[in-house]
Formats: structure tokens, sequence, C-alpha cells
């Protein structure tokens, strides 16, 4: 069986070694089950900032508080305490795999790489200083929080973009003048994603076919709630497909080049036909005036269908990818619930915007 | 010449047959825990309290043996 799976991925598949599914995916579950429950929020929402510091530093999160209170205090601690786990629990699941899974897992979050050029480069241009970029860094994907350092150290952005001789970035980073940012950046987000089809697309193995069917559902949920957004601005600019990920699952390009010209209430019929529709069919409605829900909405669908597809594939890269999601929820939901009550934002608006 | 001997006896054929039951059962077993083993390890890395429950699950294949144990005891 494993020989027929190593026939069918070929000979540039890019993954080397045995996949351990039966060590990587019990270990990824038992990470799972340490995460925040969801009856943990309204206790968190009723707690001060020194307090959640205190729970989360007894929880999952104790080494990365312990480690970082002797710098940051308040909300910088959470936050930063927050982002070193994150990228700490990114690295150990690359770290616990090998061959096709782990290969999956590097293509994956590569997002991260791509996130943190785009911070050292746009720490530059705006004149950031060497700390600051370097808070900024969540070095989650393969290159490493010394060599992301080491570029933030660096004075101006040729350096940089040296740095990246002979790696898959190096031939859009050296078309970077200094003020070309948004360009590149959105050259190098459709650089992740076509490198993760092509990852997808190069073989016909069962987790290669899943992994596709899970990103670009996710690429569906991107592109709608970038609709919902143009839409709601009133936005019928055709340059807007510039910003369009391609490859999505439901909603092709064309379907979407169709949408471009419309209005939101227009908009709005032509969604009711893709499946997303029933999660957002009773929020949504032409005279809507924040899309908070929308977006929370559509979030909560993508981890329900994540955890829901992890257990009917439970040997599959699946539940990791459930995972990676869910993990990055939950930082996601404490930030905003931090972030919230330094504003001294009500518990209404921060409730609406957490993803639980 | 062993070949012969064995075939032509009924008591060679028997202990054969005995051992086919215990080697193949015994391979079958070692596959089924070599996997089930790898996964229990996987979750008491990141929790230790499931050692007991992971040891049991371990175990549970050893009836495939058993059972081509007790084939072959009746064999012979």
């Amino acid at each position: 069986m494993r020989l027929l799976q190593k026939f069918k991925r070929g000979k540039d598949s890019g993954s080397k070694g045995h996949t351990n599914y039966a060590y990587t995916i019990p270990r990824v579950r038992a990470m799972k089950s340490k995460l925040l429950k969801k009856e943990i929020y309204p206790r968190l929402m009723n707690m001060s900032i020194d307090e959640i510091t205190r729970f989360i530093g007894e929880s999952g999160y104790k080494d990365d508080v312990d480690e970082l209170a002797l710098t940051y205090d308040g909300v910088d601690l959470v936050e930063h305490s927050l982002n070193r786990n994150l990228s700490a629990t990114f690295r150990k699941l690359l770290y616990i795999s090998e061959g096709e899974v782990n290969f999956l897992i590097a293509e994956y979050l590569k997002e991260y790489d791509v996130w943190n050029i785009k911070t050292v480069l746009r720490g530059k241009y705006c004149k950031a200083s060497t700390k600051e970029i370097k808070e900024s860094l969540v070095a989650g994907g393969s290159l490493t929080y010394t060599f992301l350092s080491g570029l933030a150290v660096k004075e101006d952005y040729e350096d940089i973009i040296s740095e990246f001789e002979g790696t898959e970035y190096y031939p859009i980073l050296k078309r970077y003048d200094g003020t070309n940012l948004s360009d590149i950046e959105n050259q190098l987000d459709k650089l992740y994603y076509s490198g993760l089809f092509h990852v997808a697309g190069s073989s016909k193995t069962k987790e290669r076919k899943l992994f596709a069917k899970f990103i670009r559902s996710g690429i569906d949920i991107k592109n709608m709630m970038f609709l919902f957004r143009l839409k709601r601005s009133g936005i019928n600019d055709p340059a807007m497909m510039e910003l369009i990920i391609d490859g999505g699952l439901e909603i092709e390009v064309e379907d979407i080049k169709k949408m471009m010209p419309l209005s939101f209430e227009e908009f709005i019929r032509e969604i009711e036909k893709y499946s997303y529709w029933k999660e957002i069919s009773d929020i949504v409605h032409p005279d809507m005036r924040s899309l908070i829900d929308v977006e929370t909405r559509l979030k909560k669908y993508r981890l329900k269908s994540a955890a829901s597809f992890s257990h009917v594939y439970p040997i599959s890269i699946v539940p990791i990818m459930d995972y990676i999601i869910t993990k990055q929820n939950e930082v996601n939901n404490l930030r905003i619930i931090v972030r919230g009550k330094a504003a001294n934002l009500d518990d209404e608006t921060i409730k609406e915007q957490l993803v639980v | 010449m062993v070949t012969e001997t064995v075939m032509s006896n009924p008591d060679g054929m028997k202990a054969l047959g005995a051992a086919i039951a215990v080697g193949l059962t015994g391979f079958s077993s070692a596959y089924a825990e070599r996997e089930i083993a790898t996964a229990a390890i996987g979750a008491m890395a990141e929790n230790e309290g499931l050692f007991g429950k992971g040891l049991i699950f371990v175990v549970i294949p050893e009836t495939i043996v058993i059972f081509g144990l007790v084939v072959a005891l009746m064999m012979l």
C-alpha cells in the first residue's frame, strides 16, 4: 500500500522519508485537546488583563509567559507570549512529522514565511526600529527566527533581498524598488497559493486531494470575505480582480469576474447558489451595516467544517490542518479579548468579534 | 530428503501447520501493535495520563497470536 502511494506521489513530490501519520495524528489530537474550550471565553471576558495574563500563564502558554515576563507586561506580554507560542507550536508540528505529512505542513506554513518577509520589508519601508520589527515576527514557517532577526538588523532592503538569492521568493523580491511594496506583497501571496496548488496537484494521492480540497475551500472563504467588503463599500472596479485568489472550490474566478460589476443587492442574490449561503443566509440582507457577523460566521464555518472533515478522514493531513486553524483561531480570540479590554471596548463589541 | 520425510509423515504436516498458524499470527500481531504503539507513544508524548489506556490498546492485537497459538496446540 505504501509502495503504491509512493508510486502515485511520483519523483518530484518533494517529500522525503516515511510518513508517520500513526505518530503525528494522535499527538496532534492530544495537542488539540489542550486548547481552550469554548466555555472558557465567557470567563475570560469577566477578567481583567492581569487576570487573563495569569490565566494563560497557568495554561498552555506558561513557558512563553514565564520567559517574556521579564521584558514585557500587560497587553504586550500577552501578545508576545501568544506569538511566541504560535511559532513554537507550528515549529513543533514540523519537528514531529516526517515524509509526506511534514512536506505538506511545511508548504502550508509558508504562509508565515511570506508574512515575515512582508513584515521585515514593511518595517524597513516605514523606518521601524529593529526591535519593533523583531517583535512583529512570527517564525512559524521554515524560516527560523535567527535568520529573520538577522534580516531585521540589516540597514536597507537591498541587503535583505540579497539574502533570499536562490530561493523561490527571490524572482519576486528582486523587483522591489523601495516603492512598490503593495504589489510585491500581493505577488508573494499569490506565490504562496500557487505553490500550494502545485503541491496539491502534482500527484494523485488521497492526502494531496484532501489537502487541495481544504486549501480551496479556504480560498473560497477568503475571496467571499473580500467580495463582501468590496460590495459593501460599493467598489466595482475590475482592477480588483488582481487581488482575487485563483482556485476556489465552489466560487471560480470566472464567477467572481461576473460578480465584480454587481451592486451589493445583486451580489447577495448571486451568492445564494453556493453552499456557504446557508451559513450566512439569516444575517445577510441588503441594508446590513457591519460585516463582522458575516466574517465571524464564515470563519466559524471553516473551523466547523475542518473539524467534521477531520473525523471523516482521521488518518490524513486534515486533522493536522484542523489543529493549525483552531490554534490560529484561539490565538486570535485571546488577542481580540486583551486588545479589546485594553482599548476599553464594551463586552458586546468584543464578543461580536470572537470566533468561538 | 527432509522435505519428503515431513510430507509423508502426518506428524510432520501437523507441525508445519502449527508453525504457519503461530508464525503468521505472530507477524499480524506485530504489524498491528507497531501502528497502535506508535499512536500511543505520540499521544503519551503530549499527555502522560494516557499511559494506561495506551498500554491496553497496544496489547489488544496480542489476542491474534494467542488464537494462533491455541490452534497450533490443538493441532499438535
